[in-house]
This record gives C-alpha cells, sequence and structure tokens, in this order.
C-alpha cells in the first residue's frame, strides 16, 4: 500500500465515519420524535381544555370548575352561557357503564381463554382463537351499526314487552351490550397468554394431590395466572372508558341528569364531545378540550386505582 | 362415592360453563357478519364503488331531428315495468334510500332519443338517460307536465300521447362511496409516508444504536403509553394541532386530509415501531458482525444488511397500519371532519368508509343499508389483511427457524 493510498483510506473512513454520525443522528432524531407525541398530546389537552376555566370565554364568563365537574346538566337550547355546561352526570354514567359492561364481558373472557388454553379439544380452540382474533379486528364503527341494527332493535321490543316507553332502543343496556362484544376478544386474547404461562409444575401438582382436571383449572390455573387476567381487565376497561364512534350509535345522547335505569336514555364523556361539531372557536369548542380533559383523569386515575388493587392482590410466585 | 359424584357434577358444570362462555364471541360473531351482509349484500356492487355518493340533478332535451324509436326492448322487463315501444323506454315506481316515492328507470333501448339528450344548461353536454337514474318530470310543449308523483304509468302514458317533450329533468342515482373510497386510499399512502420513517427509523435507533439503560427504557416507555390514549383524544390532538398547521401551510380551510393522515401517523406509532422492533431483534447478531468484519460501515449494515432482513415485520407493521387506518373513526372524525364529498384533493374535507358509516347512521334518518355495505368492504378487507399477516408471520418464522439449525 502506498502513502497515497492510505491516506485515501483514511479520508474514506473518515468520511463513513460522518455518515454513520449523521445516520444516529436522524435515528435518534425520529426516536426522540416518537417519544415526544405523548407529551404533545397531554400538553395540548390540558392547555385547551383550562381555557374555559381561566379565561372569561369571549365575553360568556369563567366557567367554574367546580360546577363544570358536578353539576348534572349539559347546555341545553342554544343559550351559549357558560356555566350551563356540567360534566358530573357524564362522569358518573361512564363509570357505571364500563362497570356494567366488565361484568359481563370479563367473566366471559376469562372462561373463554380457560376453555381456548385448556378445555377445548385442539381443533375447536383453533377455530375459537380465529373467531376471537376476528372479532378483535372488527374496527368498533362496525360495532356501532351492529348495536344499531341489531342491539338497539332487540332491547326496543324487550322494552315494548315490559310495557317499557323505550326511545328507539337507545339505552344504558344497548351501549352495555355493545361495549361488553367489544372488550371481550381484547379480555380472552391476554387472558389466555397469562393462562398458558402459568407453571406446568403447579398443575402437575395439583393433579398429583387428587383434584381433577377441572378443580386445577378453576382453583389452580386460574388463581395463579390471577395477575395477567387482571391486566386484561384493566386493558378492557380502558377500551370501554374510551370507545366514542360506537357507543355514540346506541346511548341516546342524554342531556341532563345520571339515571342507573337500565333501559333509559344514556350519554357518556365521548358521545358528548362528538355532539355538536359545528362549532370551530369560541366557548363551545373549547369545553370539549374540557371533556377530552375529564375523560383523561378519569382514565389515568381508573388506571392507577386497578392497579394498586391488583398490587394488592397480587400474583402467586412458585419458586420453579 | 356419592362426594366423587358431586364432584363430577360440579365438574361437568363448570366445564358447560366454560363452554357456553366461549359460544358468546361466536355467535357475537356470525351475528355481526350474518346482519351486515344480510343488509347489505343488496347494494354491493361494482357501481356502488365507481358512483358519486351526491345524486346529481340534470334538465335536459333531445337533440334537434331527433326521431321516435317504435323499437323493441332486448331483454326482459321486470314486473311492475311500464314499457313504451315509441319512446324506447321503460319504467317503473320505485322509491329511494329517503323513502321518497320516485320513477326509476328500468330501460334505454339504444336507438331511444332518450339514449341522446343534451344537457339545457351551459355547453349543451351531451348527457344520455341511463338505467337506475330517477325522472322528477317530463314538460310537453301542449300536454301537462308528468311528474314522478303521479307515477310511471302516467309517464308513459302521456309519452305515448305527444310527439315530442320540452324537457326532462332528472337525477343520477347517487348513495355511491368513490370519495370516500378514495378518501381512504389516499389516507393510507400520506399515513405510511409520515408514519414509516420515523417509526422505522425510532424502532432502528433503539435496536441497533441505543445502549441497554434508563435513556432508552425512559423512550420506550413513552412511546408504549401512546397505546393507551383513546382514539378520540388522538383526534383533539390532530384538532388543535396538526389542523391549524395545515391550514397554515396549505391551502385548506379546516380539516383536510393532510391532517388526518399525520392524525393517524401518530397514533400508529407505537405499532409500527413495536412491530419493527420484533423484526430486528430476531435478525442474528452474526450478520452484523460479518458486515461489519467486511469492512462495511455501521450506516452500511443498518441499510444493506439489517433493514432488508427485517423486511417481513417491517411488511407487517405496514400491513397492521392499513387495517387500523381503515378501522378509524373517532380521531378522524375531529381530525378531518365528516363531511362525505365526492371530489377528493389533500386539502379537501372528504372522509374515509369508517366515518362514511358515522355519518349516516348519526344522520336522520340513518341509512343502515348503505352502511351495512360499506361495513362488508371493512370487514373483508380487515380480515384479509390478517391472513396476510399470518401468512408472512409463519413463513418467516420457518425461514428463521431453518437459518438457525
Amino acid at each position: 500500500m502506498t502513502g497515497q493510498d492510505i491516506v485515501a483510506t483514511m479520508k474514506n473512513t473518515a468520511a463513513s465515519r460522518r455518515v454513520d454520525h449523521l445516520a444516529k443522528g436522524v435515528f435518534l432524531a425520529a426516536a426522540l420524535i416518537s417519544a415526544s407525541f405523548i407529551f404533545l398530546i397531554a400538553g395540548i389537552v390540558l392547555f385547551r381544555g383550562f381555557i374555559p376555566f381561566l379565561s372569561d370565554n369571549g365575553g360568556l364568563g369563567r366557567v367554574d370548575l367546580f360546577h363544570f365537574l358536578t353539576a348534572d346538566v349539559w347546555l341545553i337550547g342554544q343559550t351559549f352561557v357558560s356555566n350551563l355546561y356540567g360534566v358530573g352526570y357524564l362522569i358518573l354514567s361512564t363509570l357505571f357503564i364500563t362497570t356494567l359492561s366488565l361484568l359481563i364481558s370479563f367473566p366471559v373472557g376469562v372462561l373463554t381463554a380457560l376453555f381456548i388454553a385448556k378445555v377445548a379439544p385442539a381443533p375447536l380452540a383453533k377455530i375459537l382463537r380465529t373467531v376471537i382474533e376476528t372479532l378483535a379486528s372488527i374496527p368498533s364503527i362496525v360495532f356501532g351499526l351492529f348495536g344499531a341494527g341489531v342491539i338497539l332493535k332487540l332491547v326496543y321490543d324487550f322494552s315494548m314487552a315490559i310495557g317499557y316507553q323505550s326511545k328507539g332502543g337507545n339505552s344504558i343496556l344497548a351501549t352495555v351490550l355493545v361495549l361488553a362484544l367489544m372488550t371481550i376478544p381484547t379480555i380472552t386474547s391476554i387472558s389466555e397468554v397469562a393462562i398458558r404461562s402459568v407453571d406446568k409444575t403447579l398443575e402437575h401438582g395439583s393433579l398429583a394431590l387428587g383434584a381433577s382436571k377441572t378443580q386445577t383449572n378453576f382453583k389452580v390455573i386460574l388463581a395463579a395466572a390471577k395477575s395477567g387476567i387482571f391486566t386484561a381487565a384493566i386493558l378492557g376497561v380502558g377500551r370501554s372508558l374510551g370507545e366514542a364512534t360506537a357507543v355514540s350509535l346506541v346511548a341516546g345522547g342524554r342531556r341532563s341528569g345520571v339515571s342507573f335505569d337500565l333501559l333509559d336514555t344514556t350519554g357518556t364523556l365521548t358521545t358528548m364531545m362528538l355532539e355538536g361539531l359545528k362549532e370551530t372557536t369560541g366557548l363551545d369548542y373549547d369545553i370539549r378540550f374540557s371533556v377530552g380533559l375529564v375523560l383523561m383523569a378519569v382514565i389515568l386515575i381508573t388506571n392507577l386505582a386497578l392497579n394498586a388493587v391488583k398490587r394488592r392482590v397480587g400474583s402467586v410466585h412458585v419458586k420453579a | 362415592m356419592s362426594r366423587r359424584n358431586a364432584r363430577r357434577l360440579r365438574d361437568f358444570f363448570l366445564n358447560a360453563v366454560t363452554y357456553l362462555s366461549s359460544t358468546v364471541s361466536l355467535v357475537a360473531l356470525v351475528a355481526i357478519l350474518l346482519f351486515i351482509f344480510g343488509k347489505g349484500y343488496k347494494l354491493l356492487n361494482f357501481d356502488l364503488v365507481v358512483e358519486n355518493f351526491e345524486s346529481q340533478g340534470f334538465v335536459a332535451d333531445f337533440y334537434p331531428g331527433f326521431e321516435t324509436c317504435g323499437c323493441v326492448a332486448e331483454i326482459d322487463l321486470p314486473e311492475g315495468s311500464y314499457y313504451s315501444e315509441k319512446w324506447g323506454i321503460a319504467l317503473s315506481d320505485s322509491t329511494d334510500l329517503l323513502g321518497k316515492t320516485v320513477v326509476e328507470v328500468d330501460y334505454v333501448h339504444p336507438d331511444s332519443p332518450f339514449a341522446y339528450l343534451r344537457d339545457k344548461g351551459i355547453g349543451s353536454e351531451p348527457i344520455p338517460l341511463r338505467t337506475d337514474y330517477d325522472i322528477i318530470r317530463i314538460a310537453f310543449e301542449t300536454a301537462p307536465t308528468a311528474l314522478s308523483r303521479y307515477g310511471a304509468a302516467n309517464m308513459i302514458a302521456s309519452l305515448d300521447a305527444s310527439d315530442s317533450i320540452r324537457e326532462i329533468e332528472f337525477e343520477t342515482k347517487g348513495g355511491g362511496i368513490r370519495g370516500s373510497i378514495l378518501t381512504t386510499l389516499v389516507l393510507i399512502g400520506l399515513t405510511l409516508l409520515f408514519a414509516l420513517p420515523i417509526g422505522v427509523g425510532a424502532a432502528v435507533y433503539l435496536n441497533e444504536y441505543a445502549a441497554v439503560g434508563r435513556f432508552s427504557k425512559l423512550l420506550r416507555s413513552f412511546i408504549e403509553t401512546l397505546t393507551g390514549v383513546p382514539s378520540i383524544i388522538y383526534g383533539l390532538m390532530g384538532l388543535a394541532v396538526f389542523v391549524p398547521l395545515t391550514v397554515r401551510l396549505t391551502g385548506a380551510t379546516g380539516g383536510n386530509l393532510i391532517s388526518g393522515a399525520m392524525t393517524l401517523a401518530v397514533i400508529l406509532m407505537p405499532v409500527i415501531i413495536r412491530t419493527t422492533e420484533e423484526s430486528l431483534k430476531v435478525v442474528p447478531d452474526d450478520f452484523r458482525q460479518a458486515s461489519l468484519a467486511l469492512g462495511a460501515s455501521k450506516t452500511q449494515t443498518t441499510f444493506k444488511v439489517v433493514l432488508p432482513s427485517a423486511l417481513p415485520g417491517i411488511m407487517t407493521a405496514v400491513l397492521l397500519a392499513i387495517g387500523r387506518i381503515i378501522g378509524e373513526s373517532a380521531a378522524l372524525v375531529f381530525a378531518i371532519g365528516t363531511t362525505i364529498k365526492d371530489d377528493v384533493s389533500l386539502t379537501g374535507k372528504s372522509t374515509s368508509l369508517a366515518v362514511h358509516i358515522w355519518a349516516m347512521m348519526t344522520d336522520e334518518p340513518a341509512n343502515v343499508e348503505l352502511s351495512a355495505t360499506i361495513a362488508i368492504i371493512i370487514v373483508v378487507i380487515v380480515v384479509t389483511l390478517n391472513i396476510l399477516i399470518k401468512l408472512i408471520t409463519n413463513r418467516y418464522l420457518k425461514k428463521r427457524l431453518g437459518v438457525g439449525a
């Protein structure tokens, strides 16, 4: 190698090192951008959501935060008086609906997972897993359409049969059923993973002690998979709380008063955000960010609470 | 002995409960599919895909020197259809999507003067009458005007009694979804254009460059947090950030396809990063070391060895992303809007198939049939994507195992 060659090689190495630096910088930038979106979202919703409580809203007056959080009437009529906005009843009905739908989807989802993982013969398990995957991939708007076209009719017929004047079937019951159907696949697939990852020695131990297969499934495996199953429930709750378009097609858009009557119309935080999208400025526009802020707070608090419960319940630790 | 029987009974009961629970999902899936296919199959045809949603009205008359034809129908006309041999058209009574009675064109003979109408508006464009158009009225020089509400029989009788018409008003069928299909396709393309470089880049950084430690763990947890954010909140972000941004930079006046695609790109970020990273992880370290040992730089190794080996994983990410874009509704309601439009432009307000369903279902009266038809299209695409993803993953896994052995 002549001296010239060595110089050329060194130049090449220097150039390629510069390229390497540049490439690393670009990849790092991409990673930083992706990681920053969560702050962009939280920031913008916080900022826009607080405007109605801090400014005088173009002469309409400041919205009282406490009143907003506790009132049980959402703007009725066209008078844009700021203190007519209230989401207290929406928070309650959102939580009520989510709880009821979890009461259906949790047992059904977990038992389906147990069935697929432990009980069903292999071909049947394969079919059911495909069913669950397909159901999970169906977009929420299709569930909403199904709710509006089928479940509303069923609820309406049922309420007519018991002599209840239903508003076209739009009701808590219909909303709960739609949400339950949507969360079953989520809960099933995550629970199934949890059930599968239970240590085999636990199962064998239980069987060796004389417990039947079914007793082992219900008393040992479900107990050991507790932590994962709880995670599934938390994700299901998150999906129910945040679901918007499907719920808006079956809830009925209630504008005042919390109702726990299953056949009565209802409203959630998300359905109220979807209503009246015509405005592009002013209080009616900004208040939607406040509702979004409340929604995020509700999801966050529910998540923290459920995670605290999960830690309390704990998981069965078994050293292999 | 009886205790054993009691246990058997209890076990049987518990097993039965698991069987019963699993049928819920099966029944739900079958019911959903039956519902959308049952309601939607009638409207499912090629015309739907290529036609406009808005019906378009025309007022037209004949070209000078037309001739009545006296032609015999070349097809078997459906029952309840009235045919005029003199004019060569068949009409029948029908109701439109809103339940209004209309007179529908069943057949136009190729030699009929109605096959050579001209627009009475500017330019006198030729505008032939086609099957499935709705006739609103036919006005004559001397006889009273035949209106659609008097029915098809009256219209044919009035036509047979006259030798010419003054003008005919009709409208195209409408209810097509061409605009929304195009919008969905444009959204898919644009979103991937925004999301893929950033997502794949971030995955490459996290897997190839970042040292294992707190910093990369922190980045990962920030990205993962995005998965828990409901899509309606993404919509709010799009409305507050991307809509004003695109309005300032382009000629858009409000929500538009670019702001929608940007919002979707953020939604897809965690999916793309996670899927890509998983595929980067299974690229054997031997490949990297071999490439570096041969004198390739780190950048060359990343682009020429690592990324090509991870291609199936990136493909999976793309397919997952497409499925999510097609199904997304709540975020787009805010980030684009719910206006169903036929002319699609990047800065326009036209909307995707999923939002098309939502817009029609929240309208009065709700159009369940067309919604179900769109739902068929969405579900078929999503299920096909799922099958493709499975195929890719299976082949990829097999190939990887082959390399390992």
